[in-house]
């Protein structure tokens, strides 16, 4: 499994990151977890609000943290 | 004038901005900012910024949304990326990158206390007419504009979808300014009692709302937001206006017979206390070329440049509002990026034109 974090540094960002890696962790998956911080590679992908989770290529959420739950029913 | 004269001179301004009256409108404005940031649902704004929505309604929504969508600086720059390539193009995106960080709900409040209800209400207006102006200028002068248009959707987000009703999200930001603007009230009208008495019944009626009808995790993403933003601004805020009294400290000690909280100003005073069309354009200019973080340009034009002791005219003052937070050198190197050389001059040059301008009418009429 992808798991891409489309941001550009700020505190929503890294707080959604560090959710993604505990959940990852917890639930025991294989997944490589990449940060996309270029803004023009953000807006190329169609994103202007962050911060933005892409999951295997494919837009999940956006411009929000989402919650422990939301984020573990996408990872299963 | 000793090192620690000038010091204190830094603490003097540091304490006028650490006052009560200060600080009660400041914490609730964070706030509501925090508020605004969770629980405003950005998703069915964000589509007007599309390539295919009616250019006056993208023009109307990029004017006015940045007090919804720009509470922070960080999240203009992708904005307006976005805006410019994937959606309704250089107009609306430099409308939305020039109104942003001029109409953010804490600027105004902050404006409005600090400075003056005119001039903070002047600020509002002028900031989004100037957008649009200026929009329409950018759009007018790059129209054979070429720009690539292979994928022009933007994504936004469909879920989150509350079954909360809009009257009670409603209810709740309204008793948040109710806690503002009592709190910020004058004890002229209303005194002290009665008044911390009704913002205890207020808090408790936010309370019964939130148990009631928010979800525990939105509190508690509210009350991050809200501490992010402080974090984020009121230490900057702070040290730059201990800087700003530092400043009127060592300029006192250059400038003989004249007092830390006054010298900046009376050296400037020939050149900006006047409401004529150099003042205004001096000023604006000023604004371009000096970086202010958010919120500092009311420090700035109040204590630095001495409008609140009137030796600053209202024109340039506003000038400098309109023309200061749009344009800084960090935001420039990124837009300078995005847009190009030639686009981002073109738009300096107009806001320092259009903010000169503005400056200008209100200083003759109404300041």
């Amino acid at each position: 499994m992808k798991i891409e974090i489309l941001g550009s540094g700020c505190a929503k960002c890294k707080s959604v990151e560090k959710l993604v890696k505990n959940i990852v962790e917890e639930l025991g998956i294989q997944a490589d977890i990449i940060k996309v911080e270029d803004l023009q590679e953000i807006v190329n992908r169609g994103i202007i609000m962050t911060p933005a989770v892409f999951i295997d290529g494919k837009v999940k959420i956006v411009g929000r943290v989402p919650t422990a739950d939301e984020l573990k029913k996408l990872l299963r | 004038m000793t090192p620690i004269d000038i010091f204190f001179s830094g603490i003097e301004v540091l304490q006028e901005y650490l006052s009560a009256h200060v600080l009660t409108c400041l914490i609730p404005a964070f706030f509501i900012a925090g508020a605004i940031a969770v629980f405003v649902s950005k998703q069915s704004i964000l589509k007007y910024f599309g390539s295919q929505t009616k250019k006056y309604i993208s023009y109307s929504i990029a004017s006015v949304s940045g007090a919804i969508l720009a509470v922070c600086s960080c999240t203009v720059l992708p904005l307006f990326t976005g805006i410019y390539k994937r959606g309704a193009g250089i107009g609306p995106a430099t409308t939305f990158l020039f109104s942003g960080p001029a109409i953010n709900i804490l600027a105004i409040i902050l404006t409005a206390r600090v400075l003056g209800y005119n001039i903070g209400l002047a600020r509002v207006i002028g900031a989004v007419g100037m957008s649009i102006l200026i929009g329409l200028f950018m759009a007018f002068i790059f129209r054979n504009d070429e720009r690539e248009k292979k994928n022009n959707d933007i994504f936004t987000d469909q879920c989150n979808e509350t079954n909360r009703s809009l009257k009670i999200s409603v209810l709740f930001f309204i008793l948040l300014v109710l806690i503002l603007v009592i709190g910020a009230a004058s004890s002229e009208y209303i005194p002290w009692i009665p008044k911390l008495a009704i913002i205890y019944m207020i808090t408790i009626l936010i309370s019964i709302i939130l148990i009631f009808y928010y979800s525990r995790n939105e509190v508690k993403q509210w009350g991050f937001e809200t501490w992010d933003l402080t974090k984020k601004i009121l230490p900057i805020l702070l040290i730059g206006v201990f800087i700003v009294g530092v400043i009127g400290g060592v300029a006192a000690y250059l400038i003989p017979g004249s007092e830390p909280t006054n010298a900046i100003g009376v050296a400037v005073a020939p050149y900006l206390g006047g409401n004529n069309i150099f003042a205004c354009f001096f000023s604006s200019v000023i604004g371009a070329i000096l970086y202010m973080p958010t919120l500092l340009e009311v420090a700035i034009v109040g204590n630095l440049f001495g409008y609140s002791l009137g030796l600053m005219s209202s024109g340039p003052a506003l000038a400098l509002l309109l023309a200061g937070p749009s344009i800084s050198l960090p935001n420039m190197v990124v837009i300078t990026k995005v847009i190009g050389v030639k686009k981002a001059l073109v738009y300096i040059c107009l806001v320092i034109i259009v903010a000169t301008f503005v400056g200008f009418i209100y200083g003759m009429t109404g300041g």
